[in-house]
């Protein structure tokens, strides 16, 4: 079993770059108090959004007189309403999340990558909250906005470890059903579960309204496999083990993993999620800062 | 296949060592962690078929490869002459080459004899085992063996120049046998340059079996290379003498010529044959029909002492076989001798008469009882028709005949026990309401040959009542319908001794008339002759011993001669002796390469067909074991080549996000 590393989870550096860039939701998001994004219902932004008639029992503070004075027809104006975004972190944190590869353990890079974006998110003001799904348990810490919930998050991501098989299917069904409002899940995983249930999953998240943002976090090792002599693969997830020759497989193994990284690509662009497939030797400030300038692209397109 | 370096075939069992290397290599492999398990399972589950073929094909190419690069460092030769068995250089190299008149038949479209070919190719052969083995040469002429300093030598050494002698392949090869017992080689290897010549080879000798069986005997693996030089060759003819007589003809001395014509075409035609008598040169011209003639010729000589000559064809496919050689002596007249005492002496006298300038003499007579050794001092010829003799007359005339004398028995009419040269006298036997016929008789040679004219003498009109029957084994001249013979020959020494079955007489046959009888006793009146002569007639490399030790000087060149191994006349002080090529060497033909391979039995025999197999005999051929190690390895590497780029391409860039 790895051991935490040392390196901290949120590096000054590396957030102080990213803190230029808002993280901002591609969907309407229902918040509990008033923030930066865009909310499903009419609000008292300065963002128009329609006119529409008036209906006995609307405020008639809204009326816009100057289009009754041309028209003489009653209408109302309507503003966006911007709301505060909840942000719910699902961390993976089964047994193949702790393979090491030349760059760190996956489970590392995925805590740095949770722990900044919950940085983040609480320091521009939004709700962040942490799902940490081992074999066992669940660890649910909902969206908070206030700092000291980061140190909560924080602290829950330092115990994190590897262990058991996977339950990230069934936990993020569960998500869906529990999340009521509309909220931005960002999942940090391996995947390496069956493809069609957590095809299943995240459709079932995308039903329910949530903006949804998969890092699909693979070491480059698992990508090339290349190996020069006879290895005995050890199964992370189970007791399984297999003695083979790398260079025999290796073919068959890259059609395999490909097919399936293919179709889970697929499927995410099908249900419009945002599918984010990461090696690990990629800087994952790096890989933050893609993933705000593409989400503030696409806000601004909207 | 032969290995000039073979000890690095120790080293077979390195082939094993990548398979070795792949159980090391899979017992050293290394634990790991694995999160993508159900990619690797499913890919081990789906490939395994595949994978194991690849292996096996990569194990395949390791294990060709180093076979190949041992089979490299081993030098190996193969070809036709070599044949694809593995085998090591041997000891011993034994060379046996024919040198006999035949293998100087040249080559068609070749500027070389066939001998010339073999000594090539057998030194080019002999050139990659210099190092390796003994090379030791046995060549037919001599059968010495002699040591070979280097494969190049065999070009000029003395022992492989031509010959006019025949080979004796059992007693070429019972010599290298003696050399290895006697050497106590290791292994060895017969190599034999022969043009398949039947009369060399000798497939029906019965020394053959003893030979392989020895052979087989031998603490060492003897192994047998035949290089059968049977090319095609340009047209051929040669010429030998087969009879030679002096005889005095209407008072004057003529010689008397027989020839042979051999050709290897059937057309008929005219032979230019160049006569050489007493260095001057007379071209002649001879009928040819077919394949064989035979052409008689008489010149007259006078009454001058003896001479010699050749008779030479013009150039041919080869040249070794268009001269032969004569010689006539002095003039010694023929003398006959007739021991009986019926009433058929006078006819025996007059049959066995000798010409004379003064008319015919008639032979002398003697009854058996009075007849004493010093008696046939002079003569030629004796017709004996008495019981057969015993003793000291039978001593005697033994020796006479051994001398060159000829002797003839006419039947006594008795049955008898006694025997002369294994030959007695049987029953009598008369025939029935029909007369014994002849059936057939040599027309080509012996007493009954055709006359120069090239008539039969009339033995198929000759009706015989009376016989008896000869006991013994001879050769059969002439033969009734029913088999018995008439004549037989027995050759005893350098005379002949010849029993005939009939007499003439009216009760027994038809003889008496004298057409078959008289020039059957006229004709070996002449060849008796040759008793009182000095000279030695024999064929080359059949020379005696006696003669061998004398030094011998050619009447042609004027220079010492190698009587052994080359045709000619020869002059020791007041001796001659006549050399001539071995009739059988102008035999055409060869022995069926099936029946050659048959000729030994179970030894490790190879044979090399120049006409047929290709122009080498062998050659190195380590750069095709190169090239396939090549091959294999450059297999090997693609087989272990990594998956193309296409596959593993897409899935390493960061995907753009959706």
């Amino acid at each position: 079993m790895p051991e935490p590393s040392a390196q901290p989870l949120i590096e000054a550096d590396v957030v102080g770059r990213l803190m230029g860039q808002p993280l901002l939701a591609r969907f309407p998001m229902e918040g509990s108090v008033s923030g930066h994004h865009r909310s499903p219902h009419r609000g008292s932004s300065v963002e128009f959004a329609e006119y529409r008639n008036y209906v006995p029992g609307d405020d008639i503070r809204r009326l816009d007189w100057r289009v009754f004075a041309r028209t003489d027809r009653y209408y109302l104006k309507e503003f966006e309403a911007e709301t505060n975004l909840r942000c719910y972190v699902v961390l993976d944190c089964s047994g193949s999340m702790g393979f090491e590869g030349e760059h760190g353990t996956r489970l590392e890079y995925a805590k740095r990558l949770a722990a900044t974006l919950s940085y983040l998110i609480i320091n521009q003001g939004d709700a962040a909250g942490l799902l940490q799904v081992t074999e066992k348990t669940a660890t649910e810490i909902p969206p908070r906005r206030n700092a000291s919930h980061l140190q909560v998050i924080l602290d829950t991501l330092g115990q994190a470890r590897p262990t058991g098989e996977t339950r990230l299917v069934p936990m993020l069904h569960e998500l869906a059903e529990k999340a009521r409002r509309r909220a931005l899940v960002v999942i940090l995983s391996d995947c390496f579960c069956d493809g069609d249930a957590l095809r299943d999953a995240l459709q079932h998240l995308r039903f329910q309204k949530h903006d949804l943002a998969l890092f699909h976090l693979l070491d480059p090792l698992e990508l090339d496999f290349e190996f020069d002599r006879p290895v005995r693969f050890v199964d992370m997830e189970g007791s399984q083990s297999i003695i083979t020759e790398p260079a025999t497989v290796r073919a068959e193994y890259q059609a395999q993993l490909k097919r399936f990284l293919g179709k889970l690509r697929d499927d995410c662009h099908e249900f419009n999620a945002d599918y984010r497939r990461v090696t690990l030797d990629r800087p994952y400030g790096e890989v933050m800062a893609d993933f705000l300038t593409e989400r503030s692209r696409h806000a601004t397109r909207a | 296949m032969t290995f000039l370096q073979p000890l690095i075939l120790w080293g077979l069992p390195l082939v094993l060592l990548p398979v070795i290397i792949h159980f090391i290599n899979r017992m050293r492999h290394r634990p790991r962690q694995w999160a993508a398990m159900q990619f690797l399972l499913a890919a081990t589950r789906s490939s395994t078929s595949h994978a194991k073929l690849r292996n096996l094909l990569i194990m395949l190419m390791r294990i060709l490869a180093v076979l190949a690069l041992l089979i490299f460092l081993a030098r190996p030769l193969i070809g036709g002459w070599m044949g694809w068995a593995l085998a090591a250089a041997p000891d011993t190299i034994l060379l046996l080459v024919d040198r006999s008149a035949s293998m100087d038949s040249r080559v068609a479209g070749a500027d070389e004899s066939r001998r010339e070919y073999a000594l090539r190719m057998l030194a080019d052969a002999a050139g990659e085992f210099e190092h390796s083995s003994h090379l030791v040469l046995l060549d037919s002429a001599t059968r010495q063996a002699s040591e070979l300093p280097s494969a190049a030598s065999l070009l000029e050494w003395p022992d492989t120049k031509p010959t006019d002698t025949a080979a004796d392949l059992p007693a070429m090869l019972q010599s290298a046998l003696g050399w290895l017992i006697e050497n106590k080689a290791g292994t060895a290897e017969i190599w034999i340059a022969s043009d398949l010549q039947a009369s060399n080879w000798k497939p029906d000798d019965p020394r053959w079996k003893t030979l392989i069986t020895a052979f087989d005997s031998l603490p060492q693996k003897v192994r047998v290379r035949l290089l059968a030089t049977t090319q095609e060759s340009p047209g051929n003819a040669s010429i030998s003498i087969a009879q030679l007589s002096r005889q005095q003809a209407s008072g004057k001395g003529e010689v008397r010529l027989a020839v042979d014509l051999n050709r290897s075409q059937a057309n008929a035609g005219t032979a230019t044959i160049t006569r050489t008598l007493n260095d001057v040169a007379t071209e002649l011209e001879a009928r040819v029909t077919g394949q064989s003639t035979r052409w008689r010729h008489r010149f007259a000589v006078g009454d001058q002492a003896g001479g010699w000559g050749k008779l030479e064809l013009p150039a041919d496919g080869n040249p070794r076989d268009n001269i032969t050689y004569y010689r006539y002596s002095d003039e010694h007249p023929p003398s006959g001798l007739v021991v009986t005492e019926s009433a058929l002496g006078p006819l025996w006298q007059a049959a066995a008469s000798v010409a004379g300038q003064a008319g015919r003499t008639p032979a002398k007579r003697y009854a058996p009882g009075d007849v004493t050794p010093a008696d046939l001092r002079d003569a030629t010829l004796v017709v004996w028709q008495a019981p057969l003799p015993e003793g000291e007359m039978a001593n005697a005339l033994r020796r006479f005949a051994d001398e060159g004398g000829r002797v003839v028995f006419f039947p006594p009419g008795q049955p008898s026990t006694a025997r002369f040269a294994g030959l007695g006298w049987g029953e009598k036997q008369t025939s029935g309401d029909a007369d014994f016929a002849v059936g057939r008789w040599d027309e080509d040679q012996g007493p009954l040959a055709n006359t120069d004219e090239g008539l039969l003498l009339p033995l198929a009109k000759l009706g015989v009542q009376q016989r008896q029957q000869v006991v013994g084994q001879a050769a059969v001249l002439a033969a009734f319908d029913d088999a018995q013979a008439l004549l037989v020959r027995q050759a005893l020494g350098q005379g002949e001794v010849y029993f005939c079955t009939i007499l003439p007489l009216l009760a027994w046959s038809e003889m008496g008339d004298g057409l078959v009888v008289v020039p059957m006793l006229q004709r070996l009146l002449a060849a008796g002759s040759r008793r009182l002569q000095r000279d030695s007639v024999a064929e080359c490399g059949q020379v005696s011993a006696g003669d061998l030790q004398l030094e011998w000087t050619s009447a042609e060149t004027g220079l010492r001669g190698d009587v052994q191994t080359q045709a000619g006349v020869y002059k020791n002080g007041d001796r001659w002796l006549l050399v001539n090529r071995p009739a059988a060497e102008d035999e055409f033909e060869r022995v069926e390469d099936s029946a050659v391979a048959g000729l030994f039995g179970s030894l490790p025999f190879q044979l090399f067909q120049a006409q047929r197999d290709d122009t080498a005999l062998q050659g190195e051929i380590w750069r095709l074991f190169l090239f396939l190690m090549l091959l294999a390895l450059l297999i090997e590497a693609w087989l272990i080549r990594p998956s193309s780029m296409a596959e593993v391409a897409p899935l390493k860039p960061q995907p753009a996000a959706a």
